[in-house]
């Protein structure tokens, strides 16, 4: 697969000093990283280790113990009020399930964050919306419920509806977890498909190596007993060339594994 | 006004000019995609040149105010024109007008009131028949239960009883004081102008262990309980542990709604006993306040109700309790899925209790007055 190269000055999100955790109980600490805008960024580790809990903390929903998390420069983590509003308008967020509104059809979940944020008129709201989904394959689709659909077509509704405002930032939250491997195979198509046209950063989190290799620009890897990264970079170069050699096994194992 | 993003002027051939000045994104788009229909109906032009060479930025929202801009011409058959689109641009046009042509089948219309009362008619005879297959099914598993005892899980029947029963009680007894006090005083009042308010204590008595204490109780029990029982049981559907247990080969009507149904069947009479003896305690309190003795009360009240009176209180709430554990689990099975379903079913059980208890009462009266009690 081609590499694309980006602009590696300006980072687009700004992780510092990061340390997280539950109860007086801490899961992830010092983590320091910085993703760039247009890159697929793969946050990766097994379960448990603390990815979820390191998105959440990315987009918001929880506060860090430490650190600053800056997005296009402003911090999250002390934003308040409408600058917050601000911050949120410029990331989209898909969750592991889609989350999508089951009482919504997915025309009208997409058109949700487009009613609430802009004056855009109803009939440019139904456009852009449908626009959306059939950006991501289901026009078709647009009438149905959540229900009425299956678990892939549900988390490519939620890239849709995350893609709403048009923002530059995508968080995605472990996409292939759960699908067939075509219909993965898919999904990683559209995301990489969405990086390359639209310039859109993605942040994802997954375990699934197959869709690592196909679609990271590059991984960060989180390890449970060090509560930290252990490595940083791009997938080909940790697989073959990682100092450390735990990282090492880990990719080729299981490339070779599924391979 | 200030000057908007799109503004327009006619070209000398007839055509309009939209030229498009800042950057087309989801805030500002709104107000472009407003002017720019509205410029066109004033003029009705024959066709459309838009100037992006002072464009400087253009997402999802303004693709779409284009795309819409040709589909109008298009259909029209009239000349459209973007013209200095920055190549970047142009690819997302490109990109989103690959669909443009198709467009999703539209809901069906909604029914007409025809078909809509006959669905509705057709879904109460469903419901009905659903009612008594499971009244069939419960039978059957508390058929079994008798038999076999030990097939009961009891541990789930005492904790039931202990949240259906015991945590009921102190409103029950506050419920049934208070409606025992209301009533005393509300009614000595009329029957004082005629020296009938020792009666007051026959009417305390009977309403209270006869009717409204079990009545009082069934509803308690289907507000807090039959509720409770239809959102446990319509979570664990929900979240497929429902079908889990019907693959391990237990009978959800045996493990789920059994327990529940023996404890508000043991619970139900004990508390509308309370609710009754709460219920005459508040109207000895009017009494006493109005000058009678204790002892003339009571010995009122003894000689107004009788042993029967008790019985046929005790063996509705008996009925009661059956109704409204059993309805409140059914309507859990019965949950759909989604986030509202739950919600739901909270609230058909709800009614469902309310409407059998109202019913069944009815029975007994019926019954009662045959029987002469």
């Amino acid at each position: 697969m081609v590499r694309r190269e980006f602009n590696h000055q300006v980072p687009i999100i700004t992780v510092r000093h990061f340390t997280a955790g539950y109860d007086g109980h801490v899961l992830l600490r010092d983590l320091s990283f910085d993703i760039y805008p247009g890159e697929v960024f793969v946050i990766l580790g097994g379960s448990g280790c603390g990815k979820s809990t390191l998105l959440k903390h990315m987009i918001g929903l929880y506060q860090p113990l430490k650190g600053s998390i800056h997005i296009e420069g402003k911090d999250i983590v002390t934003a308040q009020g409408q600058q917050r509003l601000g911050i949120l308008a410029r990331i989209g967020v898909m969750y592991q399930q889609g989350a999508l509104f089951g009482s919504m059809t997915l025309l009208e979940n997409v058109r949700l964050p487009l009613e609430e944020y802009t004056d855009l008129p109803g009939e440019a709201i139904d456009r852009i919306a449908l626009m959306k989904l059939q950006l991501v394959g289901l026009g078709p689709a647009a009438y149905k419920l959540p229900d009425e659909i299956s678990g892939g077509m549900r988390k490519r509704a939620a890239i849709a509806r995350a893609m709403a405002l048009d923002p530059p930032i995508l968080f995605l939250d472990e996409p292939s977890a759960g699908l067939d491997p075509i219909t993965s195979a898919e999904l990683d198509q559209l995301i990489i498909g969405l990086a390359t046209h639209l310039n859109i950063t993605f942040v994802v989190v997954t375990h699934e190596l197959p869709s690592i290799e196909a679609i990271a620009d590059r991984v960060i890897m989180l390890d449970k007993r060090t509560q930290g990264i252990i490595a940083e970079g791009r997938p080909q170069e940790l697989r073959d060339h990682s100092k450390n050699l735990w990282v090492r096994q880990f990719f080729n194992r299981q490339v070779e594994a599924v391979g | 006004m200030a000057q908007g993003v799109l503004e327009g002027h006619p070209s000398s051939d007839g055509a309009l000019i939209l030229s498009i000045n800042g950057s087309l994104d989801t805030t500002s788009t709104g107000q472009a995609w407003r002017r720019a229909l509205q410029l066109i109906t004033e003029h009705q032009p024959k066709g459309l040149i838009v100037d992006a060479s002072r464009l400087t930025y253009c997402d999802g929202a303004g693709a779409a105010l284009l795309l819409e801009l040709r589909r109008r011409q298009e259909s029209r058959r009239q000349p459209y024109e973007i013209q200095s689109l920055d190549p970047a641009y142009r690819a997302l046009l490109d990109l989103y007008g690959r669909w443009d042509a198709q467009r999703p089948e539209p809901l069906a219309p909604a029914d007409s009131p025809v078909e809509q009362i006959g669905r509705a008619t057709v879904a109460v005879w469903r419901d009905v028949v659903v009612l008594i297959a499971f009244v069939g099914q419960l039978s059957s598993a508390l058929a079994s239960a008798a038999r076999r005892p030990g097939l009961v899980r009891w541990k789930d029947a005492l904790l039931t009883a202990e949240l259906a029963g015991v945590n009921a009680l102190p409103i029950i007894m506050l419920l049934g004081f208070l409606l025992g006090l209301i009533m005393a005083f509300q009614s000595a009042i009329p029957m004082r102008q005629f020296g009938a308010d020792i009666y007051v204590a026959n009417l305390i008595g009977l309403s209270m262990l006869r009717e409204l204490g079990p009545l009082l109780t069934a509803i308690i029990l289907a507000g807090r309980s039959g509720s409770a029982f239809a959102a446990e049981l319509g979570t664990m559907k929900v979240s497929e542990e429902i079908d889990a247990l019907t693959t391990m080969g237990l009978e959800p009507v045996r493990f789920l709604v059994v327990p529940r149904v023996i404890a508000a069947v043991a619970m139900t009479p004990l508390l509308s006993v309370f609710a009754g003896l709460l219920g005459l305690i508040g109207g000895a309190v009017v009494m006493l306040s109005l000058g009678f003795p204790l002892v003339t009360y009571i010995i009122q009240v003894k000689s107004a109700v009788t042993v029967g009176d008790l019985i046929g209180g005790l063996s509705k709430s008996f009925v009661f309790g059956i109704v409204v554990a059993a309805i409140g689990c059914l309507r859990g099975l019965q949950t759909k899925s989604g986030a509202g379903a739950v919600g739901e079913s909270t609230t058909r059980a709800v009614v469902s209790g309310l409407v059998l208890i109202t019913v069944v009462d009815g029975i007994f009266a019926v019954v009662f007055y045959c029987l002469g009690i």
